[in-house]
């Protein structure tokens, strides 16, 4: 019993030693799963480190030793394979010859194999695929018990007398094996709380960066100005938990959250140097308080001392900085300065996403609102002019006919959404139909044929009229006679196709030089349905010209 | 009575603006049109004093159909349009007036009251037209724009005017005098025109008389009055 102790006791002092190690940065690469070759030399150092402690503070009794050297060789098989095991093992043994010589050969013997044998449990359990159980107290306990088993008998075979071996390894059996085995299980117990401390440390990092992503993604596309800033800067304070949070636009600050609030003013200049470098040089500047200070160049009382400051970058092109701040009296956590990268990083990619959406709808808009305003005042003119002839001989079709312009233009000017069914393209068409017919009389016959099924497709608004008066202008309102338009609209498979056709082949160059606005058309389709969707023309000279569009037919109205 | 021409692609702004001058004005309408072809025909045959004219007509339009007017056969000219004020001021000077359709019949009386001011003067019309840049020739129901540097030679006969390029040959209502004013041909014989870019071979033959070949192989003959002219062109 009082063996028992002793060795406890021992071990104690082992573990206390183990603790403030397990505290320290060397103690890091220990939980990395593939061990480098450097790593393997540090482990190596450590647990022969320990066999030797162990093996110092032995207990003499009755002419045998009683001692914990064992622990270390089992856990670095345990931990790095009987490799790394066994050469812990034998640097322990070769302790024991230098200490206690020949005498002691049963104890280097039982040492090393101790090595040998945590090895085997290591290769034991990554071969079942139970490597999480290397770092397993359990495992640990199993495997020390089993080695001072071993030693044991080792001592029994080995030393003669067996009656002397016997007598000896009654007494010390039974307290050498408990307390080695526990006392392995209780550094192993301690090496996993660290090893899953960093595990969680990590998770932690990466849900901290995830929620950042995750709360700023889509403030930007509000675009970059105070407001935003300002929650972007609250949302980084936040989760940060740094000192002080600052946006800026390259030229004065956007937004500032945190301490020194007072003097770092919303509006205010970028004036420190560190910052203007930062964005001059496109690079991040990392102040971290010890070696480096952060100078605000606003105030001498301000508190801060460390700062990160990162230019946001736009295609290369810095449009302003995110910077991190902590007072004099905190450290700057190296996690912080991970993530205040990654988050310029990631903003300034949404950033550049923005502008591109944003430059890709302008120029689809403003040539939309070109094209409506292109709406022709000599059609108006004329419609008018050809009603006020009509109404001297026909009042009931004057009237019909005004009520197709107005129709018309009620759909000119209406704005609202983007695409339209065909149905009511189509009527739009009718409406100028109708009034050019009046104008151009027999010159001009109008054919359709639409199947019922497509009527409901989705097509951009505005797109069908321009190009079926493009056939009347530049088609048919150039021929001396016998003009004719056929407008068809048929489903084929997955995709409907509807085609203008008119039967002058007149203005070939025109059109697919691109004059007449086709390509704006088709851009729009592409923007809205893809690449395989858009606008074809043909044109057979002095024959016929051909405006097909492609459109999904799975895009209804229902 | 004012003998007048409409030409206008629209049948019933032609009816209108008819309708509304007889309302108003003692004016016989000799001859209306929708497009510049016939337009040039009926302007040569019936030899209106006034003309109200279009702007925007198929394939020529209005500024254009001036330039194909001969001389003499110019009428005053009133434009008619629904929208093309803009491009009527450059004309504004060389015009007797404008209208705006639909047409208020208020300004036509107005415009009307100018057109006999100017004919009891007996001023002459005088339109500063454009360069001719085109031969508009009938073609079936469409209208064919020659390119003048294309063209090899014109020859008129009985039946018209006759366009030859090196692969074809086309009809034009335009008279030998307007498409030699205006395209720098070369005028070789009373019934010939040539465009010397083409002249490959001059033949000359007895009585001062000469025979021309073009780049195609076409020939033409040139006339004792023209040959000295022909020469001086050819530095001879």
């Amino acid at each position: 019993m009082e063996l028992i102790l002793q060795l406890l006791q021992q071990l104690s002092i082992f573990l206390v030693i183990a603790y403030l190690f397990s505290k320290s940065p060397a103690f890091k690469p220990l939980t990395e799963k593939q061990l480098s070759a450097k790593n393997k030399l540090l482990l190596y150092f450590i647990f022969s480190g320990f066999s030797v402690l162990g093996a110092h503070f032995e207990l003499p009794i009755e002419g045998a030793i009683a001692n914990t050297g064992v622990i270390g060789a089992v856990l670095a098989g345990l931990v790095a394979g009987p490799l790394l095991g066994g050469v812990v093992g034998a640097t322990a043994a070769l302790h024991l010859f230098l200490l206690n010589g020949v005498a002691a050969q049963a104890y280097i013997l039982a040492t090393s194999v101790a090595g040998l044998l945590g090895g085997l449990a290591n290769i034991y359990l990554l071969l079942n695929n139970r490597s999480e159980q290397v770092f397993s107290p359990v495992v640990a306990f199993v495997a020390t018990l089993a080695a001072e088993a071993l030693q044991m008998l080792i001592l029994l075979l080995m030393k003669s007398p067996f009656s002397e071996a016997w007598a000896l390894v009654r007494v010390i059996a039974i307290p050498m094996v408990f307390a080695n085995a526990v006392g392995s299980a209780l550094f192993m117990s301690m090496m996993r709380d660290r090893k899953t401390m960093f595990d969680k440390v990590g998770a932690i990092f990466s849900a901290k960066a995830f929620n950042i992503a995750d709360r700023s993604l889509g403030i930007l596309s509000k675009g970059f100005n105070e407001t935003t800033a300002k929650q972007l800067a609250e949302i980084i304070y936040d989760e940060t938990g740094v000192g002080a949070v600052s946006i800026s636009d390259g030229k004065k600050i956007l937004a500032y959250i945190g301490v020194g609030a007072d003097h770092h003013l919303t509006g205010l200049k970028i004036t420190s140097p560190q910052t203007k470098a930062a964005i001059r040089d496109n690079k991040v500047i990392f102040a971290d308080g010890v070696n480096e200070i952060f100078r605000c160049a606003l105030s001498g009382n301000c508190p801060l001392g460390a700062a990160l400051i990162v230019p946001l970058r736009v295609d290369n092109e810095v449009v302003g900085t995110i910077k991190l701040y902590e007072p004099r009296n905190k450290l700057f956590l190296n996690l912080n300065k991970a993530l205040g990268e990654g988050l310029a990083k990631l903003l300034g990619e949404q950033l550049l996403r923005d502008r591109y959406k944003t430059q890709k709808s302008l120029l689809v808009n403003s040539e939309l609102k070109l094209i409506q305003a292109q709406v022709n005042p000599h059609f108006l003119f004329n419609a008018l002019n050809t009603i006020i002839a009509i109404v001297r001989k026909d009042a009931d079709q004057a009237r019909s006919l005004l009520l197709h312009l107005s129709k018309f233009f009620r759909k000119n000017l209406k704005r609202s959404g983007d695409l339209s069914s065909l149905k009511e393209e189509l009527e739009h068409v009718n409406s100028y139909l109708v009034i050019e017919k009046a104008r151009f009389a027999e010159q001009l016959q109008v054919v359709e044929e639409i199947d019922a099924e497509v009527l409901q497709i989705r097509i951009p608004t505005f797109t069908l009229q321009p190009i079926v008066e493009n056939a009347v202008k530049h088609g048919i309102s150039n021929l001396l006679k016998g003009g004719q338009i056929k407008i068809s609209a048929h489903r084929i498979g997955r995709q409907a196709k509807v085609v203008v056709e008119d039967n002058a082949g007149l203005f070939c160059d025109k059109i697919q030089s691109d004059g007449l606005g086709m390509n704006i058309v088709d851009k729009r389709i592409k923007n809205l349905y893809g690449n395989q969707f858009g606008v074809a023309t043909e044109c057979v000279r002095d024959q016929a010209t051909r405006v097909s569009l492609l459109l999904p037919y799975d895009e209804r109205e229902l | 009575m004012i003998r007048g021409m409409i030409v206008d692609d629209e049948l019933n702004a032609r009816e209108e603006l008819a309708t509304l001058l007889a309302d108003i004005s003692d004016i016989e309408i000799v001859a209306s049109c929708g497009n510049a072809i016939e337009a040039i025909k009926l302007i040569n045959k019936k030899q209106p004093q006034i003309l109200f004219l279009d702007i925007q007509m198929p394939v020529i339009d209005g500024f254009e159909l001036l330039s194909m007017i001969d001389e003499e056969s110019m009428p005053h000219v009133v434009f008619v349009t629904a929208f093309d004020q803009y491009a009527l001021k450059a004309f504004e000077e060389k015009t007797l007036d404008y209208l705006l359709k639909p047409i208020d019949p208020e300004r036509l009386q107005k415009t009307m009251a100018k057109i006999e001011a100017t004919l009891q003067k007996g001023s002459n019309s005088q339109h500063d037209s454009l360069q001719l840049s085109r031969i508009p020739c009938a073609r079936g129901h469409k209208i064919k724009l020659i390119d003048p540097q294309e063209v090899e030679l014109i020859h008129s006969d009985l039946t018209g005017v006759h366009v030859f390029t090196a692969e074809d040959k086309y009809f034009t209502e335009l008279t030998l005098k307007v498409l030699e004013q205006q395209l720098g041909l070369l005028r070789c014989h009373k019934q010939y025109l040539v465009n010397l870019q083409h002249v490959v071979e001059i033949t000359t033959l007895e009585n001062g008389l000469a025979e021309i070949k073009t780049r195609s192989g076409q020939q033409l003959p040139v006339s004792r009055r023209y040959l000295r002219s022909l020469k001086d062109a050819f530095h001879l």
